[in-house]
C-alpha cells in the first residue's frame, strides 16, 4: 500500500516535529527525493529559532507588580463597578458644575460686554425682518412707550433721531437674559436701521462710559445710566453710531430730568 | 479574602511572562500588552468556574487573552479615531525591535521586524506554534478556528517570512561583512 501523498500540513508538522509517527517514513522519503523540500523544512526549522531566539528574552524580564496582584487574586468587586460609577460621577460632576457655571454665566451676561452682544443679535434678528420689524407701529407711540415702560418697570422714551435722518419705525418687547427688553427701531431713508435697546440692569456698576464693540459686523454703542442698560446698534460706521449715541443720551438725559421723582 | 474555587495563584504568576510575550507580540506596545495580560487575569478569576482543574491553564489564559484582544480590536475598529491594522502591527515591529539585548537585535531583527508585517491572524498562529509550542489542536482551540485554518494559516505565515528573509538576505550581505 502506497503511502497518502506528503501534504503541506505534513511538512508544516515534521518540521515542528509533530508530525505523527506513522507519517514521518512517508515524510522523510519525500524530503530525499526533492531538495526544494528539505530545504523549505530547515528554513522553516531556522525560522522556528530564530524568533525563540529572538522572543525568549522577554520571558526574563521583570514582571510588574500589577500583574503579581492581578494573578493572586480576583479582581475586586470595584473594578467592575468602576467604569458605570466613573461616569455616573461625572455626570453629577458636570450637572453640579454646570448649574453653578449657568449663575456665574448669566451673571456675566449682566455685564456690558454681553449686553453688546446681546444686542447685536437680536438686532440683526429684527432689523432684517422686512415684514414685522417691530411689534407696534411708530404710528401708535404713545401705546408703545406706555406699554414697554409698564413691561420693564421703568419709563422709557423712544428718542427722537429726526435730526440725524432715522425715524422711528416702531418697537417691541424682547427677552433679556435678567429683565425683559425694549427694543426701538429706526430707519433712514436709505433702508439702513438702527435698533436701540433699553432695560434695567441687574448687579453690576450703576452707569459706565460710552463703550464700543463690533460684534458680527454690527456696531454697538452701549453704556448704562441710573441702572439701565442702553445699547444702539447698527450697520453704521462708528463715528456716525456715536454722534447718535451722544444724541440718545442727551436726550434720554433730559426727558429723565423733566421727569417727576 | 476569602477565594471559591481558587485558579492555582503559582501556575497564574508563572504563566504571567508568556502571556506577556504573546500580548506584545499582539500588540506591539509594552503598556497596551500588559493591560491586555492584566486584563486577563481579572476575566480569568472571574471566569474562574468555567476552568477544569488539571487542564492546560496555559492554553485557558491565552484563550482569554485572544477573545480580549479580539473584542478589544472590534471596539478599536468601531472607534473612528483607532489606528489603522497597519498603523499596528509598525507598532509590533518598533517594540519588538527594541531589545535589551543589542546583539541580539541586530542578528534577530530581521525575523522580527517581518514577523510584525504579518496580518495578526497569521501572527498569532506561527507564535503559538513555533515559539510556544502547543500542539495544532490546541492552538485551533484557543483561537476559536477548525485545525486546517491553523494549518493553512502557519503554511502562509512561513512563506512570507521565508521570502522575506531571502529577499532580505541579499541585500543584507555589507551587515554581514561587518559582522
Amino acid at each position: 500500500m502506497s503511502p497518502l501523498p506528503v501534504s503541506d500540513a505534513d511538512l508544516q508538522a515534521y518540521a515542528d516535529g509533530r508530525a505523527p509517527a506513522e507519517r514521518v517514513p512517508a515524510i522523510e522519503a519525500a524530503l530525499r527525493g526533492d531538495a526544494g523540500l528539505a530545504e523549505y523544512v530547515a528554513d522553516v526549522r531556522r525560522q522556528n529559532a530564530a524568533l525563540r531566539d529572538a522572543l525568549d528574552p522577554m520571558l526574563t524580564e521583570t514582571i510588574p507588580q500589577r500583574l503579581l496582584d492581578a494573578a493572586m487574586r480576583p479582581p475586586s468587586r470595584w473594578r467592575r463597578m468602576l467604569p458605570p460609577l466613573a461616569a455616573a460621577a461625572l455626570l453629577v460632576l458636570g450637572c453640579t458644575v454646570g448649574w453653578f457655571a449657568r449663575d456665574l454665566l448669566l451673571q456675566q451676561a449682566g455685564t456690558p460686554t454681553t449686553f453688546a452682544r446681546q444686542a447685536a443679535l437680536t438686532h440683526v434678528l429684527y432689523a432684517s425682518d422686512a415684514n414685522r420689524p417691530v411689534e407696534v407701529w411708530a404710528s401708535e407711540e404713545k401705546r408703545l412707550v406706555t406699554w414697554l415702560s409698564r413691561r420693564l418697570g421703568f419709563s422709557v422714551h423712544a428718542p427722537d433721531l429726526n435730526s440725524v435722518g432715522f425715524a422711528l419705525v416702531g418697537g417691541r418687547l424682547v427677552a433679556g437674559n435678567e429683565n425683559p427688553t425694549a427694543l426701538f427701531m429706526y430707519e433712514n431713508a436709505d433702508k439702513q436701521r438702527l435698533t436701540l435697546q433699553v432695560r434695567k440692569q441687574g448687579a453690576g456698576p450703576e452707569e459706565t462710559a460710552f463703550r464700543y464693540a463690533v460684534e458680527d459686523g454690527v456696531g454697538v454703542f452701549y453704556w448704562i445710566d441710573d441702572h439701565c442698560g442702553y445699547a444702539l446698534s447698527g450697520q453704521v460706521d462708528r463715528t456716525q453710531l456715536l454722534t447718535i449715541g451722544r444724541l440718545v443720551y442727551g436726550q434720554l438725559a433730559a426727558a429723565a430730568d423733566a421727569a417727576p421723582r | 479574602m476569602p477565594v471559591d474555587a481558587p485558579l492555582p495563584q503559582p501556575e497564574l504568576v508563572a504563566a504571567i511572562p508568556r502571556l506577556r510575550r504573546y500580548a506584545r507580540v499582539l500588540t506591539g506596545e509594552s503598556t497596551r500588552a500588559d493591560d491586555l495580560v492584566q486584563e486577563t487575569l481579572a476575566r480569568a478569576w472571574e471566569k474562574r468556574r468555567l476552568w477544569a482543574a488539571g487542564t492546560d491553564l496555559r492554553a485557558w489564559l491565552f484563550t482569554i487573552m485572544h477573545n480580549v484582544f479580539v473584542n478589544q480590536r472590534a471596539t478599536a475598529r468601531r472607534d473612528a479615531q483607532s489606528v489603522s491594522l497597519d498603523d499596528d502591527d509598525n507598532g509590533v515591529a518598533r517594540e519588538l525591535a527594541v531589545r535589551p539585548n543589542q546583539h541580539l537585535r541586530v542578528e534577530l531583527g530581521e525575523i522580527v521586524r517581518e514577523l510584525a508585517r504579518l496580518p495578526a491572524e497569521q501572527r498569532e498562529v506561527l507564535i503559538l506554534a513555533a515559539v510556544e509550542e502547543m500542539r495544532y489542536e490546541e492552538i485551533a482551540k484557543v483561537l476559536a478556528i477548525p485545525i486546517g485554518t491553523v494549518m493553512s494559516r502557519l503554511s502562509r505565515a512561513r512563506d512570507k517570512l521565508r521570502r522575506a528573509t531571502q529577499r532580505d538576505d541579499a541585500g543584507a550581505m555589507p551587515l554581514k561583512v561587518v559582522k
